[in-house]
């Protein structure tokens, strides 16, 4: 394998790749980077067995076709360190991947590229072409809520719920909940469900752009291919049922509050600086006319803030862990923000004032 | 007739008075003064006598008494001066005995307390009981006499602990109350001086019987607010609720034991008993703060007195076998036998709201 290329455009699918690739790993090849050379493009490829990203580069100086794996993240290094003008080349000599540019030489280590793992085909069953921007906002809208490392495996991810006259994304970690739709005829007749792992939903977002450009996304029963531009992403699903989302969605708050985001946000970041570090607990007093919040930790420190809101109904008190009020405020793209509250144990329904395309359920802490 | 929250039931008061406080407080720590007649404070020419005990009243001696005057009443009398600090650490230990009972306290000085014990559940919920009890707890383990009085509320539980004073016992069951303030002297009201009665005596009223023949607004054109209250008092009717300004920072159990524990196992054996005290006396109480620790204390034979606490979170209603770790790091690796243990919880100081709730 022979080819040159110039940095720039190796440099931001390596990237991207690179993010997929993970730090630790059990298999040394899952480290590297499969670069495959054909006439006139150079294909990249990293995955974590979960997620696969490859990106094609084209057209690129092809003087030996050939196929090789290098370890990912030492290339995109050497490469994001080179000087933008010389050309890269990279040459394949025995077993050791040549590097060379301007008065650069680096010799990198290379495992064949028999042993890079393929993610298994699967039949596809349907797809769908949607607006990349329209993809990433509701991800981004979305995916904050996922679970971490929750033993509900199926709370690490990401549900993509279709239905013949929508799609929709709904993330939960089971103290809050994110949901988003995107009203478009699917073609499907039955709705379908199927949920996307974290890591893959966040590489996800990484790479769709704020275009119109349409990405189109294939879904299988076991796998989820999006193609954008000239990267393809494939991730493996999640099986199991993710929780009937619609059961916790409250219905009956009789305590409708509209306040400033910026100024809610701000407000609340503020006074969550003397909450308890870990657990984040702050009390609300709303009365009509104003918010207040107020904060305090085991070290007896205390804050006290408050905003002038949009509220007549009766003063109500609860506790909410501030960190998950924060991030919806961040999620909403308007500049007012709706809050709809029954009772200081039930869950708070959040959204922007005038967008019905997402809306957000937190439940509140004890007070 | 005022009720406990809600349950529509009588309430439930014990007042607690300790007997001559600061001279039983002497008497106890030097019983050599039990034989004499004993005055606190009053030594110097112008002091006046604080407290005194029954011996010396034997001789119309009385608080605020000048000790000269003590004194010519009294030529033997022998007087101590006041010990302010060891007071109020008996008074400390005493409260903190009444606490184990209900947290619902009202402390009225270092002596007394009224008690609100309508939900306790404790003594077959017998109000008449738990007096007892902390009578003789108090006796026991502190060397000192209170007296007790059971009502339906402050104002009776307050004239019945004064009732068989010293170490007395009286209890005002609702059903005694209109027979036991007919008679009752209006004297024994509170806000009654000498001056009120007089005035009372003037309208030819000397008990509560006599005052309930008094139309009210005849009490309210005599003594202004005072007369609502007169009137009400007459039957028997006092709302006030035990107000408790204090809120527990911890709660605990210690036992004291007949026999020494002579070692290690036998300490462990009791953890689970003491832990259900414990839990029992914390479900007892509003839980508005959660536990941020655990404690034991652990009193030898030698009367040396250790405490270890240790940071718990995690703890809602604390077994015995949460307290083993305490017990293990704070026990000494020889047998030593103990004389006390005690096994506690601190609350968190802080008001934040801590416990998230899940949406499924």
């Amino acid at each position: 394998m022979k080819l040159t290329i110039s940095r720039e455009s190796l440099l931001a699918p390596l990237q991207s790749i690179t993010g997929v690739v993970e730090r630790k790993q059990t298999m040394p090849v899952l480290s590297n980077v499969l670069l495959v050379a054909d006439d006139d493009s150079l294909t990249l490829t990293g995955t974590n067995m979960e997620v696969e990203l490859v990106g094609r580069i084209q057209p690129v100086h092809v003087d030996q076709p050939g196929r090789i794996t290098v370890p990912a993240r030492k290339l995109s290094d050497i490469c994001r360190a080179l000087g933008e003008e010389a050309p890269i080349e990279l040459a394949l000599e025995g077993d050791r991947l040549h590097l060379r540019s301007g008065a650069s030489h680096f010799t990198l280590s290379t495992l064949p590229a028999e042993h890079f793992p393929n993610v298994e085909e699967d039949a596809e069953s349907f797809r769908l072409e949607i607006p990349q921007k329209d993809v990433r906002h509701m991800l981004e809208a979305t995916g904050f809520a996922m679970a971490q490392q929750d033993v509900r495996y199926y709370l690490n991810g990401l549900l993509l719920e279709v239905s013949p006259d929508n799609l929709r994304a709904v993330a939960t970690d089971g103290h809050r909940l994110a949901l988003s739709g995107l009203d478009m005829a699917t073609g499907i007749e039955e709705p379908r469900q199927l949920i996307v792992p974290r890591k893959g939903v966040m590489e996800l977002v990484r790479l769709l752009d704020d275009v119109a450009t349409p990405a189109t996304l294939v879904f299988g029963d076991n796998h989820l291919r999006v193609t954008a531009g000239a990267y393809t992403f494939t991730s493996k699903l999640i099986e199991g049922r993710f929780p009937d989302y619609n059961r916790v969605i409250p219905r009956g708050g009789d305590k409708q509050m509209v306040a400033d985001r910026a100024t809610l946000k701000n407000t609340l970041q503020r006074a969550g600086i003397l909450s308890h570090e870990n657990i984040r607990g702050v009390r609300l007093n709303l009365t009509p006319g104003q918010l207040q919040i107020f904060a305090n930790n085991p070290d007896q420190e205390q804050a006290e803030d408050a905003l002038s809101v949009d509220y007549d109904g009766e003063e109500l008190q609860i506790g909410f862990n501030v960190g998950y009020l924060v991030d919806v405020l961040n999620a909403v793209d308007e500049d007012q923000v709706l809050m709809t509250l029954s009772d200081a144990n039930s869950s708070a329904l959040m959204q922007a004032q005038h967008d019905e395309k997402s809306l957000y359920v937190v439940m509140p802490m004890r007070l | 007739m005022r009720t406990s929250e809600d349950s529509g039931r009588p309430r439930k008061i014990i007042h607690l008075d300790c007997d001559c406080f600061y001279a039983a407080v002497e008497m106890r720590d030097d019983p050599t003064l039990r034989q004499v007649p004993l005055a606190v404070g009053g030594a110097g020419g112008r002091g006046v006598v604080t407290t005194c005990n029954y011996l010396a009243r034997e001789y119309g001696i009385r608080s605020a008494m000048p000790g000269s005057e003590a004194r010519r009443r009294c030529p033997n009398l022998v007087t101590v001066p006041t010990d302010m600090p060891r007071y109020k650490a008996v008074s400390k230990q005493v409260m903190t005995l009444f606490r184990e009972l209900t947290d619902r306290l009202e402390p009225l000085s270092l002596d007394e307390a009224f008690l609100d014990v309508t939900d306790v559940t404790d003594h077959h919920g017998s109000a008449t009981l738990m007096a007892e009890y902390l009578r003789e707890r108090v006796r026991r383990e502190i060397g000192i006499t209170v007296s007790a009085g059971v009502a339906p509320n402050k104002f009776l539980a307050k004239v019945a602990s004064d009732w068989n004073k010293p170490d007395g016992l009286h209890v005002v069951t609702p059903d005694d109350v209109p027979a036991f303030v007919q008679a009752l002297s209006v004297d024994r009201l509170f806000g009654v001086g000498p001056v009120t009665a007089r005035r009372l005596k003037e309208m030819n009223v000397s008990t509560c019987g006599d005052l309930q023949a008094v139309a009210p607004d005849r009490l309210v054109a005599a003594f202004g607010k005072q007369g609502i209250r007169l009137h009400e008092m007459a039957y028997g009717r006092d709302d006030r609720p035990v107000v408790v300004t204090r809120q527990a920072k911890s709660v605990s159990v210690e036992r004291t034991f007949d026999r020494d524990l002579p070692d290690y196992p036998a300490c462990e054996s009791m953890l689970a008993t003491l832990a259900e005290d414990l839990r029992n006396r914390l479900a007892r109480r509003p839980r508005e703060r959660p536990i941020h620790k655990l404690f034991i204390k652990i009193r030898y034979s030698d009367f040396s007195t250790h405490t270890l606490e240790r940071v718990r979170p995690d703890v809602q209603a604390p077994e015995g076998d949460d307290f083993r770790p305490l017990l293990d790091a704070i026990y000494p690796d020889d047998a030593r036998p103990v004389r006390l243990l005690g096994l506690g919880v601190r609350f968190r100081e802080d008001h934040a709201p801590r416990q998230q709730l899940s949406l499924f």
